[in-house]
């Protein structure tokens, strides 16, 4: 008795985490007019208008770039700088190394609320408003510290003989950066880069605030604000919620587990 | 075994370069995402795109594209709801993005955005205002300077139903007797029925009253004039109308316009105060029960007061970052054109701007309500206050009156309180008090500093 | 570590060191230190960008003391600290449940996997439009089985703070188990032995082997989580606006509407950087407490 009764309660926890989920699916694909009736936990009918109406009216493809491009971006940028910073701290000596980390630590906890208003006026003096550089910088304040800190957290566990070997052959820091820690570095870089993107597709404050009209808005604007309409098009609000989300979890179908051992170990060592 | 490492003086110059090379490459990577230059010159305008009214615009956006083949117009949405498109307006304009170039704007909205340096002075295009209503074109003026000219108008009225009354009530008391002898009549539950939910549309009804009774919201002297006796006498009257007399519901409490309009539509009210655009509505005798069966009317004179009619309606400016105002000013002479006017009178059924067109012959055909009618209500077109701190003022006294609607209040009480309040904003904001609601035919159109 | 160590080599270090996180620092210190201190700059003027003329007076604490006195911010502090106590609180205990839950199962299988990282990969946005809809009045289907009073559940001040707490409770705890788990897995079997030895059951192996040592854990959790319902503004902006009226507004929705919906810059600022003490505040409260636990921990 004690041995399938943990697994049925692990399956039963399971399935009404998942139910919205499956309640969001469900009805994206249920046709408009069974949507506003007593819901049933079986598909009535099953259709795919509103995935097409989000296509063929609503532009979605739009957004859809948009998101596609300021996370690329941002992600890339941020890996790219991040990662020599985060060898820095995890392999190399020099003073204030405690406050360097430190000083990353609590700006990544800065709530984005506080640097809003700032950065929305030095963005409309600069005329980045409504561009792509101008969500891309803001994305940055949040995006560098986070990979910064996971990628610290991947070096450190990195096994330094190699290094050290490399060093006693002779071997320049340069050197050991290209031949001896690149290769190794592939796992801690995706699972940054990946975790990254997922952060940056996410945000909604930086884009609701820096962009302005349908040309530049991202995906989680696009889809809040279909809102403001005479009545409600929760068909295609759904469906929209799914195509956000469709991404995301292909990258974390992809890299779970070095999703989870760059979050879990940032989180016990930083 | 001796260790060499490079020299780290200075970085290699290899890593320099790289590093420049890849910023260079990271930026015009980002750039060239954006939309290259185009070669035709686009403009956008924003505006009511829904129904009738999007028909009529779109038509008459392509009549302009063919006639101008190097410019591409497009119309941005927007949401229908006049709030929820005020806050767009403001999160663009206050972003200083140079679109839409041009923008349809309720008539209160103009002296709030052209203080904030939103708007583009349309002075400069020398545009012949002759034609205008007076009473519409003072909204467009902002510290002696146009910023936008009337597209069509709205004015509030009285639709009086037909069947159940032999005349139109004369005066303001004689409406509410009229309306009070024509309830029990079958089917008719309400004498009168107007907009007082908490909401813009009972500023208007409040103004038109208010001006029933000889009252202002800004006397002669430009002083804040909500809680004189006039003003007092006049939400005391209608008080009483609701809970007093009960010849308005209280439901009305809760009601905009479209409300109103179907309890009148359905033959329940043998009055009601609402916009023009119900009249076309209500003749469609499919959908109405009063088809036929009703006329308009300014709402009638209180003692000691005229006769007045809330002014509303949309007007067009052009954006103050419009990378090119005098192609928007094309656009926007083409929109308010006579031709284009009567077109939308045609299509939508909205009150032309231009004084000329009640005369034209076409006019009688396009519209719903005879245009002698028409003109005769917009002549007791009263605006409200012109200044960049409308809404606040406009929420102050909605507050009060729907207060005292609600009968949480007494009327001197919360009249005298919104008016302290009204004057302490207009101190706080370095505003001296907005224009007088009479026409000051002489006088100059300075709003305040 | 090479065992000989020369200054030059040291100094050679420390500069290739520098040359790594100089861009790093550039950017932080471009894109978040300055923008914070020009909200700190801002917060000590009057800026009301609709009304130019009235110019960037310098007003001091003009404006704290404003936000002092607002009971609007008031009120959106407490609603803020209600969220927070309430679903922290709620995360902690259904994590703690999942994690032991999930602690039997040798391995985390792909499935449970991919089941513990969705609901915190998936856009707030979205969740926040999926459980609105559950709740939606008529048509919900949470609403079909029990709808509290008349208008349903995101018309009612206090029974719209329901879907908030659960809809943000759901995304986030699987993250808190996660946290939690690996914790879990660094606890030794042998003080289960031992304390098996000593006669101990299940429950009081679970009081007083493992909660002591997932304390360290649990506060690592706590601030995360604490900090990031602080600072929630995603859920509440889509799923309620902030309403009915004002009463579910939070301290970061408050703030954005001073921002960007009335336009009422320095006031806004002042607010933001009132959010940003507290939060600064509330993680140096929790880093003082992790101290004195992680006395040997590695740093």
């Amino acid at each position: 008795m004690t041995r399938w009764l943990p697994r049925l309660v692990t399956v039963v926890v399971l399935a009404v985490w998942a139910f919205p989920l499956y309640w969001a699916v469900l009805s994206s694909l249920t046709p408009e007019a069974r949507l506003f009736e007593s819901p049933s936990l079986w598909p009535r009918a099953v259709t795919l208008e509103h995935y097409q109406t989000l296509f063929a009216e609503r532009d979605f493809w739009t957004p859809i770039r948009n998101s596609l491009i300021v996370a690329s971006a941002t992600t890339l940028s941020s890996v790219i700088i991040g990662a020599l910073c985060a060898y820095a701290i995890a392999r190399l000596h020099f003073r204030f190394k405690g406050a360097v980390l430190g000083l990353i630590l609590a700006v990544s906890m800065f709530p984005q609320i506080s640097i809003v208003s700032p950065l929305f006026l030095l963005l409309r003096r600069l005329y980045l408003l409504n561009t792509y550089a101008g969500l891309v910088l803001p994305y940055l304040s949040f995006a560098l510290p986070l990979t910064v800190w996971l990628l610290v957290a991947y070096f450190r566990q990195l096994p330094a003989d190699l290094e050290q070997a490399a060093m006693i052959d002779g071997a320049g820091r340069l050197t050991i950066l290209r031949r001896v820690i690149a290769p190794l570095a592939v796992p801690g870089l995706a699972a940054a880069a990946i975790v990254t993107f997922i952060f940056c597709w996410n945000e909604f404050l930086f884009a609701l605030s820096f962009t302005v009209g349908p040309r530049r808005q991202t995906v989680p604007v696009a889809v809040a604000l279909f809102r403001g309409q005479y009545r409600v098009p929760w068909g295609q609000i759904l469906a929209a919620s799914v195509l956000a989300t469709a991404p995301v979890a292909a990258l974390i179908l992809v890299g779970q587990r070095w999703i989870i051992r760059g979050l879990t170990a940032g989180a016990l060592k930083g | 075994m001796a260790n060499q490492y490079p020299k780290l003086g200075r970085q290699p110059p290899q890593l320099r370069h790289t590093a420049m090379v890849a910023a260079a490459g990271w930026l015009s990577a980002v750039g060239a995402c954006e939309r290259p230059a185009d070669p035709t010159q686009r403009i956008t305008i924003s505006g009511s795109a829904v129904g009738a009214e999007a028909d009529v615009l779109k038509r008459q956006l392509k009549r302009f594209m063919l006639g101008h083949p190097h410019v591409r117009v497009e119309l941005l949405q927007t949401p229908d709801a006049a709030e929820a498109r005020h806050q767009l307006y403001v999160q663009w304009l206050n972003a200083g993005v140079g679109e839409p170039d041009i923008l349809q704007l309720d008539v209160i909205w103009i002296a709030e955005f052209a203080a904030a340096g939103w708007l583009h002075p349309l002075d400069g295009f020398a545009p012949d205002t002759n034609d205008y209503f007076p009473a519409a074109l003072r909204a467009d003026r902002w510290n002696g300077r146009l910023f936008a000219l009337p597209w069509f108008v709205d004015v509030g009225m009285i639709y009086w139903r037909t069947d159940l009354l032999d005349r139109a009530p004369a005066s303001l008391d004689d409406l509410m007797e009229m309306a009070d002898q024509a309830r029990g009549a079958p089917g008719v539950y309400y004498g009168l029925v107007w907009q007082a939910a908490r909401y813009e549309g009972l500023m208007c009804v409040f103004l038109e009253v208010l001006h029933a009774f000889g009252g202002r919201i800004v006397d002669a002297d430009g002083s804040v004039a909500i809680d004189s006796r006039e003003a007092v006498a006049a939400l005391t009257f209608m008080r009483d109308a609701i809970h007093t007399r009960g010849v308005v519901p209280d439901a009305s409490l809760t009601w905009q316009e479209e409300q109103v309009r179907f309890a009148f539509q359905n033959g329940q009210a043998a009055m009601m105060r609402n916009w023009p655009y119900a009249y076309g509505l209500m003749q469609d005798p499919a959908q109405s029960r009063v088809a036929g069966k009703f006329s308009v009317m300014p709402i009638p004179a209180g003692p000691g007061g005229t006769s007045a009619a809330a002014l509303g309606g949309s007007h067009l400016a052009i954006n103050a970052h419009s990378p090119d105002p005098q192609a928007a000013y094309k656009l926007l002479k083409y929109l308010v054109a006579p031709q284009q006017m009567l077109e939308r009178a045609r299509g939508v059924g909205q009150f032309p701007s231009r004084q000329s067109l009640y005369e034209h012959p076409e006019l009688a055909e396009a519209l719903a309500i005879p245009p002698a009618q028409a003109r005769q209500i917009i002549n007791h077109a009263v605006p409200r206050p012109v200044t960049p701190v409308y809404a606040e003022l406009s929420e102050l006294v909605q507050v009060a009156v729907h207060r005292v609607l609600t009968r949480q209040a007494e009327p001197a009480v919360a009249l005298r309180r919104a008016a302290d309040e009204v004057r302490s904003l207009l101190v706080r904001t370095g505003l001296s008090g907005p224009q007088t609601e009479d026409d000051p035919a002489a006088s100059n159109p300075r709003g305040s500093e | 570590m090479p065992k000989q160590r020369d200054s030059g080599i040291e100094a050679a270090d420390a500069r290739l060191a520098w040359c790594c996180i100089a861009p790093a620092l550039l950017v932080i210190v471009a894109i978040a230190l300055v923008p914070l201190a020009w909200a700190a700059w801002a917060s000590l003027h009057r800026n009301d960008l609709r009304m130019p003329w009235l110019g960037q007076s310098f007003v001091g604490l003009g404006n704290y003391a404003e936000a002092a006195g607002d009971a609007r911010f008031r009120e959106s502090l407490a609603h803020t600290g209600l969220f927070t106590a309430v679903s922290v609180a709620m995360e902690l205990v259904l994590g703690l449940c999942l994690a032991l839950g999930l602690h039997r199962a040798a391995r985390l299988r792909g499935v449970i996997r991919m089941a513990v990282l969705l609901p915190w990969a998936i856009p707030t946005v979205a969740v926040a439009l999926v459980w609105r809809f559950m709740f939606e009045d008529g048509y919900g289907v949470i609403s079909a089985i029990w709808s509290p009073s008349s208008g349903g559940w995101l018309v009612g001040a206090s029974a719209a703070w329901v879907p908030l707490i659960l809809s943000d409770a759901w995304k986030t705890t699987p993250f808190v188990a996660l946290l939690l788990l690996a914790g879990l897995q660094t606890i030794d079997d042998g003080q289960y032995e031992a304390a098996r030895i000593d006669g101990a059951g299940r429950a009081r192996q679970l009081l007083h082997v493992t909660l002591p040592a997932l304390v360290p854990t649990i506060v690592v959790a706590l601030i995360f989580r604490t900090l990031d319902a602080f600072r929630v503004f995603d859920l509440i902006y889509v799923l309620t606006g902030g309403g009915p009226g004002t009463s579910t507004e939070t301290v970061a929705l408050y703030t954005f509407n001073s921002l960007f919906g009335r336009l009422r810059f320095g006031y806004g600022s002042a607010l933001s950087v009132i959010v940003f003490v507290v939060t600064f505040g509330l993680a140096l409260l929790y880093i003082r407490a992790l101290d004195p636990q992680r006395r040997g921990g590695d740093r």
